[in-house]
């Protein structure tokens, strides 16, 4: 048989460590193969190679039969080959049309006209449509994936890989997604599909290769296996399910407990942002936190958690009170409320949470800079600094070479690891947690959760945004559902009620916010 | 790094090709500039004598940078500082008046920059249009003041009256004929407790922070838009330093053309020295050196402009070899 894509016994070294060890793949033409494994596993050091950002050391790479050497994106898009990373390489200032077209206009007089009936051509193949002459920074994550997908179609890719395409999705954005991709193999399309999630390996993709530490762990047509098989491969022999079932009684232990009698930590009446338009995307809130819970937040993406967690930690001017403890914070600087114990997790790690040029160690201490184990008299204290930053990059078995290398030179699941660690071991009081799980494993995210159970034995509050309602109904011990900027509490954590809740059952209608690109 | 070397023997080859195209013997133009500007005691006080503005300014568009600002107004905070620290200096003719002239030279810097600052803070102006805005304002008045009221009438030329030597910075050793100042200290001190200041300061965090990652620094209790103000106004005050320095070290008045753009050759270095302060030291020698020795490679054919070229390929060869760096970080 000839496979769309076959790549055999590649090996690639960074430095010291070895990414892929003689790891060997083989795709059907006309189907979604699944490449599964832990962060640091070697996914991504696998496609990026298919896709010429990296040279194996050995190897070889078949296309479609014939042996082919692949040494920048330029030359995978020649063979039809494209990807969509997991950072959109979209230019917010230009239209959706332009960003779809840039680099690929097809001459120096591009016809406008004829490049928007093709845009609308291939809009609809994917079942979509985009305002296309709306600037593309305007564009909702879901939307902004379509863009890319459509770039991807623009410059006949044949074979295209998506890097954990669903991460940032809602449950239903995803099921349009795979949908679309239906379509496309369908079409004879080929899809490579870098995922941590297994329901999606099971329900859309035919084949499955699984690496682990760089090796290639299991290679499995879909039909032929199982969560558990999977499971085992990735993550080799570790009682999965007996940590599971630990982290499941703890929660459970705190239901016996019946409700929460701990006093209330944060009190927030009326809570707003301040600015024209601010309104729209988050209605005036009230909420009060106890000690010793974490607490979901559901929602499909863009429904105010962002914004509310920003009003929070005080970084979005706000209107409305907040009562820390019984004392009055609502004119407190974001500063002030760190230095209280609030820590963030934030949304958008690049943009957010990290500065990626720094060491491992400057990273560690960001939001910390100020606290008293640091500095003394706006002095830096390097001793106890550097040893934090070890801790912190410890603490969830981050791979990285040294505190002082770039943070850039983490992987991304790496870089989570250091931003979750930075907020949850630094004695947290309240830990504003934006998808803590973007970008992790199924380990570290059983690791990230069972300490934010811990705090919360302690007597902590965490509150958690997630788009993955099973995570939320696994390990908080109650929730909250955003909708249209505003916020309820759910009565129950089944997930027809949270999944009722985010479309909108159970909130008063609101004059709808303007989106593009529905 | 064997690309980085390639690009300097690159750089070399383009510097040498362009002598030979003007008819000039790279050879011997090569060795004027050594001689010139190192080979003797009195050419490295001059090498020297130019350096200290030179650095002094760096420090000042150095600063600015790691906030994430361009302060192309240097040439102007230059020119605001040296005319103020000039007319203290007359004003109090004593070693305390030297002094309260090189800090009304930084106030005056600092000033001259507020508004470029506070426009990029608070109304997302470009700072590179408002300073070299500001740099035509700060040209224009000071031509004029010392064209009018404060000009010294028994000159020919634009220029105030000259100072009393005991308003002047002293010479730390002086030669037949020339000496090196003590503004030399000034300058690597200045450098030292910049580097310092940086790297153990939580201030000094908190100003790379907003450079590094603008969008991240409020997350972390650090607000964007004034530490742009006090970076902007620190840059402009180190700026007035270096022509209150220029004038109390060096020249002794303010004239017209007084600055031979030092604010731009700043930029040059500060762009040129990359993330680390210390590095500023060796770029300014650099480029002193260039300039001392300019004037002796005229004599041999080779024009002004042409060192000047010099400085921009340096600058061109540094940021392709800093941007390929960047680009291959993944």
């Amino acid at each position: 048989m000839s496979y769309a894509v076959e790549m055999r016994r590649i090996t690639k070294r960074f430095g010291p460590v070895t990414a892929l060890d003689d790891v060997s793949l083989a795709v059907i033409p006309g189907t979604i193969h699944a490449i599964v494994g832990e962060n640091g596993a070697g996914k991504s050091t696998l496609v990026k190679a298919l896709y010429g950002a990296h040279r194996p050391d050995s190897g070889e790479i078949v296309i479609r039969g014939h042996a082919v050497t692949i040494a920048n994106s330029a030359q995978a898009l020649a063979l039809n080959i494209g990807m969509v990373s997991q950072h959109y390489g979209i230019i917010g200032e230009l239209s959706v049309l332009d960003n779809l077209t840039l680099g690929a206009e097809g001459g120096p007089f591009p016809d406008r006209h004829a490049a928007r009936r093709r845009a609308e051509s291939l809009a609809a193949r994917l079942g979509t449509t985009l305002d296309w002459d709306a600037p593309a920074h305007r564009l909702s994550a879901a939307a902004a994936q379509r863009l890319e997908i459509l770039k991807l179609l623009w410059r006949d890719a044949k074979i295209m890989i998506l890097d954990e395409p669903t991460a940032m999705l809602s449950p239903a954005d995803s099921d349009r997604l795979f949908e679309s991709l239906r379509t496309l193999v369908a079409e004879g399309t080929t899809i490579l599909l870098v995922t941590h999630r297994l329901p999606e390996v099971m329900a859309h993709c035919q084949r499955v290769t699984v690496l682990r530490q760089g090796r290639l762990t299991g290679d499995f047509p879909v039909s032929e296996t199982d969560p558990d098989q999977l499971t085992e491969a990735i993550i080799g022999r570790r009682p999965i399910d007996a940590a599971a079932r630990a982290v499941g009684e703890t929660v459970q232990t705190v239901f016996d407990h019946g409700p929460n009698s701990a006093p209330i930590r944060l009190r927030v009446t009326d809570l707003a942002l301040r600015g024209t338009g601010a309104r729209a995307k988050l209605a005036p809130t009230n909420l009060s936190l106890p000690a010793g819970e974490v607490i979901g937040i559901a929602g499909v993406d863009g429904s105010g958690q962002a914004e509310l967690f920003q009003a929070l930690l005080g970084v979005a001017p706000h209107t409305g009170r907040l009562e820390w403890n019984g004392a009055d914070i609502s004119a407190t600087s974001t500063r002030e409320r760190l230095a209280l114990g609030f820590r963030i997790i934030a949304e958008d790690r690049l943009a957010q949470a990290v500065v990626p040029d720094w060491s491992v160690l400057e990273n560690a201490v960001l939001g910390l800079h100020r606290h008293p184990a640091y500095q003394r008299q706006g002095w830096i204290r390097p001793a106890p600094k550097r040893d934090w930053a070890r801790r912190v990059a410890d603490q969830y078995q981050a791979r990285y070479a040294s505190v002082d290398a770039p943070m850039s030179s983490l992987s991304g699941g790496n870089q989570q690891r250091v931003v979750v660690a930075r907020a949850t071991e630094s004695d947290p009081q309240l830990i504003l947690a934006f998808q803590p799980s973007r970008g992790l494993d199924l380990g570290a995210i059983q690791a990230v959760y069972t300490r934010f159970l811990e705090l919360a034995a302690a007597g902590s509050t965490v509150l958690v945004v997630s788009f993955d309602l099973e995570e939320l109904q696994r390990y908080c011990h109650r929730a909250f559902v955003m909708y249209d900027g505003q916020l309820a509490e759910a009565p129950d954590l089944r997930s027809e009620t949270l999944g009722a809740m985010m479309l909108g059952q159970g909130f008063a209608p609101r004059a709808a916010s303007p989106e593009v690109a529905a | 790094m064997i690309a980085r070397i390639g690009w300097i023997i690159g750089a070399v080859l383009l510097i040498v090709g362009l002598l030979l195209a003007g008819g000039v013997d790279p050879a011997a133009a090569a060795t004027k500039l050594v001689q010139s500007s190192l080979g003797t005691p009195r050419a490295i006080a001059g090498t020297l004598e130019q350096t200290t503005p030179l650095l002094i300014a760096a420090v000042g568009v150095f600063i600015a940078l790691r906030a994430g600002l361009f302060n192309i107004g240097i040439e102007g905070q230059f020119l605001v500082g040296a005319l103020a620290a000039t007319q203290l200096a007359l004003a109090f003719p004593t070693g305390a008046g030297a002094v309260a002239a090189l800090l009304g030279g930084g106030i005056a810097g600092a000033a001259w920059a507020w508004p470029a600052g506070a426009i990029r803070a608070y109304r997302n102006g470009h700072e590179v249009i408002s300073t070299i805005m500001l740099n035509s304002v700060a040209l224009a008045l000071t031509d004029y003041l010392v064209a009018g009221p404060l000009r010294d009438p028994a000159k020919g030329t634009a220029a105030t009256f000259d100072l009393d030597p005991a308003a002047r910075l002293p010479q730390l050793w002086a030669g037949p004929g020339y000496g090196i100042s003590a503004s030399l200290i000034l300058a690597v001190v200045l450098v030292i407790a910049t580097h310092l200041w940086r790297i153990r300061r939580v201030a000094g965090y908190e100003l790379d922070l907003v450079g590094a990652n603008p969008t991240a620094a409020p997350q972390m209790g650090v607000r964007v838009a004034p530490v742009q103000v006090v970076a902007m106004m620190a840059s402009g005050a180190i700026g007035g330093l270096a022509g209150a320095v220029q004038v109390l070290a060096f020249e002794g008045r303010f004239y017209q053309g007084i600055s031979p753009g030092y604010g731009f050759d700043a930029l040059g270095i500060a762009l040129l020295a990359g993330p680390s302060t210390l590095v500023l030291i060796p770029v300014s020698l650099l480029f002193g050196a260039l300039a001392k020795g300019s004037v002796a490679l005229q004599l041999i054919g080779v024009t002004k402009g042409f060192v000047t070229v010099i400085a921009g390929i340096f600058i061109l060869i540094a940021a392709i070899v800093r941007v390929r760096r960047e680009a291959t970080h993944d």
